[in-house]
């Protein structure tokens, strides 16, 4: 195949997905490299070495009040969404029924609106249903953007495997629900837990919704938020955003791993 | 791995999973008992709580705003907590939402050591001789400059913003409550005709003047401080603790004194009607009135503090550096005091200026 | 469609009646600290009366098609790469690619702030380098900025639809091109660019789309002259405390983005059937 033209080795083109990767990497790198300079004011040159920033932060009770809710949403919208997301998938993947393709869509449709409209629209709903704003109402936010990324993730792998594997179980006398605990879930299990990783990650890391539907309890996102203002307190927050790239990034990095062996589509849009 | 052990591995993962959340919800249940405290983003800190850390050996809980139109929002959206942090000029709304209830101040050790001046503010005495609002944190909002990059031409005053010569250079806080107040000022426009249309007139038209002029509006005030220390900006609209922080830093700036007046304001606690934790409302309250957070606040950020034990503690010229005085009422009767207004006016302010910002 | 019940019945609920009342809400007047319920259209009424909302609505249409634009150009060949060129270990190279997106968007925000700063990553470095003597102050606070963060902020959405309508294009039909004659630049443009239509559709929808309602990008990075109309809403929910507009400037912006997409689609159809 090599030497048609089409897929011959391009060097200009090697160089650009370098520069690319580069300029992709480059920017989000400078919080841990400024989290770790021996100065309050993030600027060129770096003035010297330092874990205080880091020290710091374990002395900061708000920072770990905040840490707790943000896992605690992030679990449960990754548990709900992901089980949600199964059923969802199984229907969507097995089932020919009328109007599928618009079930589909409009599953998918949190992609395609902008988050703050969401967020604003929710935020009426429940301020009219008297509704207190607190972790609940940030993890049916989240809830409605993870879905779509949890079917998204899922669909592939329902649609990898032989379907005839669930029928001779079915055949075997398996009840439906066997069928799907004992076949069916550990066939799907890579993509179950990379939908799990994945929708934790985005609701862990979501600030749009959060800054409309949460109470008193500050996640994550909006504690950091909330301490951008705060020149003192500036390098301890590279310190925390530093802690959070580097968790999310091996945790997206290990779903994404784990669900390797689905096509990848999981964002396809349609 | 057999199907067996796979499927035992899932259900102690899923397991795991619910009772993670379930876990979390008992932890919370347990700082159930202390009182929540909603107020700006800052304020979350152990060096104002002393007092309280002793008595229950935790903090209060925190909620944090960064506005206190966002924080009456919230409250009126359902969300209910001990007690939160407005300013003087939202005051008289505050109470008319009916969302609080009157602090009895025999319920509160240091009481006796707050300045009368700072509680008998317009609004505060609704409803016959109630105390609404415990004031906490009182300061001013005023320009501050970089003594080596601003050539000041005669007296310090509001003009500095609306100098043409730093066109970019200047900043100015992003809130209403503040700039908008302050733009009154420079209009020469009497507080008592704030609501008139002709003092709007007034005031957007030198808004509208000052805005070319502003490289940022900004709530948060790192970018400010942050602007003028390295000299992206060399004067900007900023409370007293943006001062403080930056001369503690060896930054050359003065929070200017404009000869027109600052404006002057005062921040109090309030306690919601539906106070969970009521006692322990009245001891962060307690809390935030002692001599410690006193000096706490005066010392390091530069903001008044209604205890009168605390400014004993400095001395006159410790306290003129900071921008305040040994006799506070000077710096409360020199300066524009903010007068409570109206929700409608509030709102066509608020929509008014962010046009203004927003370049129309 | 049992199955299916939960997620779509959860979605169902969590998206029309929330959008129901914020239609209702839109008809509504602000009163105070209520709201005075009966229906009026006033509030559309204002937004065409007052220029601030169409401008700030332009804008922000502006700003996510240069976003849109900027992306789709610089991902296309990132993705053609992995597409055709790398024959091992694909995944790993879209791993890596759509990596940081899933991080926090918020951060991603704030490390750009730090980069464009006046004493941020470029200027700083430039000036230790002796390129420059002063820092460059248009770096921050312009709607540049705002484009530049939001286009990095979303390249990992615009690879994975790229890359996966330049990965099914059939092989053989290029081959077939190359033994026709076809150059390199004719068999892309008679060939892979027409297949690779619909990535680039979706690619520039799920970017387009939810960059129109952002406001954290320009009210960090945006100054005076970058906000947009996301900032505007989020007022009305917040300082403005008008809900009612503020739900008529999400409904309308909703609409736009609906006719804008509605266009876009038109045209990419009409182009490609041209273009076969």
């Amino acid at each position: 195949m090599s030497g048609r033209g089409f897929n011959k080795p391009s060097r200009s083109l090697r160089l650009y997905s370098l520069i690319f990767l580069f300029v992709l990497y480059v920017p989000v790198l400078f919080l841990p490299l400024f989290s770790f300079n021996d100065s309050i004011y993030v600027k060129f040159p770096l003035t010297g070495f330092t874990f205080e920033w880091y020290g710091e932060l374990f002395e900061r009770e708000p920072v770990w009040n905040a840490l707790m809710n943000s896992l605690k949403v992030g679990i449960s919208v990754s548990v709900l969404s992901t089980v949600m997301g199964i059923f969802a998938a199984k229907a969507i993947t097995r089932y020919r029924f009328p109007g599928r393709g618009p079930a589909v869509g409009f599953i998918m449709l949190p992609l395609v609106v902008p988050l703050i409209i969401f967020g604003v629209a929710l935020l009426v709903l429940f301020s009219r249903m008297g509704v207190s704003l607190s972790l609940y109402t940030v993890a049916m936010g989240h809830l409605i953007v993870c879905l779509p990324f949890s079917v998204a993730t899922l669909i592939p792998r329902f649609e990898g495997f032989d379907k005839s594997v669930e029928e001779a179980s079915s055949d075997l006398g398996e009840n439906a629900f066997w069928t799907f605990w004992r076949v069916t879930l550990p066939m799907v299990f890579p993509g179950v837990v990379a939908s799990l990783i994945l929708t934790f990650t985005v609701s862990f890391d979501e600030f749009i919704m959060a800054f409309f539907l949460s109470g008193s309890e500050p996640t994550l996102p909006m504690y950091i938020w909330g301490q951008l203002r705060f020149p003192k307190e500036f390098p301890s927050i590279l310190a925390l955003s530093s802690i959070i790239i580097a968790v999310s990034f091996l945790l997206i990095f290990i779903s994404q791993w784990i669900n390797r062996g689905a096509h990848v589509t999981s964002v396809k849009g349609d | 791995m057999s199907r067996r052990a796979f499927t035992r591995s899932l259900m102690a993962a899923g397991v795991g999973m619910f009772s993670v959340p379930l876990a979390g919800r008992r932890a919370l249940a347990a700082s159930d008992d202390e009182a929540t405290f909603f107020t700006w983003g800052g304020y979350d800190i152990p060096e104002l709580f002393g007092e309280y850390k002793e008595k229950h050996g935790a903090l209060p809980n925190f909620a944090t705003f960064g506005g206190s139109e966002e924080a009456l929002t919230k409250m009126r959206a359902g969300y209910v907590v001990d007690v939160s942090h407005p300013c003087n000029q939202a005051l008289t709304r505050w109470v008319s939402s009916g969302l609080f209830q009157p602090v009895q101040t025999d319920r509160l050790a240091h009481w006796g050591d707050v300045m009368p001046e700072l509680v008998d503010l317009p609004g505060n005495d609704a409803e016959g001789g109630n105390v609404w609002m415990a004031p906490f944190d009182w300061g001013q909002t005023s320009v501050t400059y970089r003594t080596d990059m601003f050539e000041l031409e005669g007296e310090e005053s509001w003009d500095m913003l609306w100098d043409e010569r730093y066109k970019g250079r200047l900043g100015s806080l992003a809130s209403g409550g503040d700039a908008w107040w302050c733009g009154a000022i420079k209009a020469e426009v009497d507080f008592k005709d704030i609501d008139t249309p002709e003092a709007f007139d007034k005031i957007a038209a030198v808004m509208r003047e000052q805005r070319p002029l502003i490289r940022v509006y900004t709530d948060d005030t790192t970018t400010l401080e942050q602007a003028l220390a390295s000299g992206e900006m060399v004067a900007a609209m900023t409370w007293n603790s943006s001062a403080v922080l930056l001369q503690s830093e060896g930054v050359p700036v003065k929070f200017a004194k404009p000869k027109e007046g600052a404006l002057t304001w005062v921040c109090g606690v309030m306690i919601h009607k539906d106070a969970p934790n009521l006692d322990r409302a009245y001891d962060v309250i307690d809390s935030l009135l002692s001599v410690e957070t006193g000096k706490f606040m005066i010392g390091e950020w530069g903001y008044g503090h209604p205890s009168k034990k605390a400014f004993e503690l400095f001395d006159d010229e410790t306290l003129q550096g900071l921008g305040l005085s040994a006799n506070p009422s000077n710096i409360l009767d020199a300066g524009h005091f903010q007068i409570p207004q109206s929700q409608e006016w509030e709102t066509k302010m608020n929509a008014m200026f962010e046009e203004i910002k927003a370049g129309f | 469609m049992v199955l299916l019940s939960p997620a779509f019945g959860f979605m169902l609920v969590a998206l029309l009646v929330p959008f129901g009342i914020l239609l209702l809400m839109s008809l509504w007047t602000a009163q105070g600290f209520g709201f005075d319920t009966s229906l009026t259209l006033d509030n559309y009424r204002q937004l065409l009366e007052r220029p601030i909302y169409g401008a700030l609505m332009e804008r922000s249409l502006s700003i996510s098609g240069s976003v849109t634009i900027a992306t789709v150009i610089l991902c296309y060949p990132m993705a053609y790469y992995v597409a055709f060129h790398v024959h091992r270990n694909k995944m790993i190279w879209l791993v890596f690619i759509t990596l940081p997106f899933w991080t926090s968007y918020l951060l991603r925000v704030f490390a750009w702030k730090v980069v464009l700063g006046y004493e941020g990553v470029i200027n700083s470095g430039l000036m230790s380098l002796g390129l420059i003597e002063a820092p460059l102050e248009f770096l921050l606070y312009s709607q540049s900025a705002v484009v530049i963060t939001l286009a990095h902020a979303w390249a990992a959405f615009a690879i994975l639809p790229l890359y996966v309508s330049l990965e099914k294009i059939d092989k053989s039909l290029l081959e077939a091109a190359t033994d026709l004659g076809d150059g390199p630049v004719a068999r892309f443009m008679r060939i892979t660019l027409p297949l690779s239509l619909p990535g680039v559709i979706s690619a520039s929808l799920l970017i387009f789309i939810p960059t129109t309602g952002d406001y954290i990008t320009p009210a960090l990075l945006g100054g005076p002259d970058g906000a947009m109309i996301g900032n505007l809403i989020q007022k009305q929910f917040g300082p403005i405390n008008n809900w009612p507009m503020g739900a008529t400037l999400a409904i309308v912006l909703m609409l736009c983005i609906a006719v804008v997409s509605g266009i876009f689609i038109l045209l990419t159809m009409l182009v490609r059937r041209r273009i076969s």
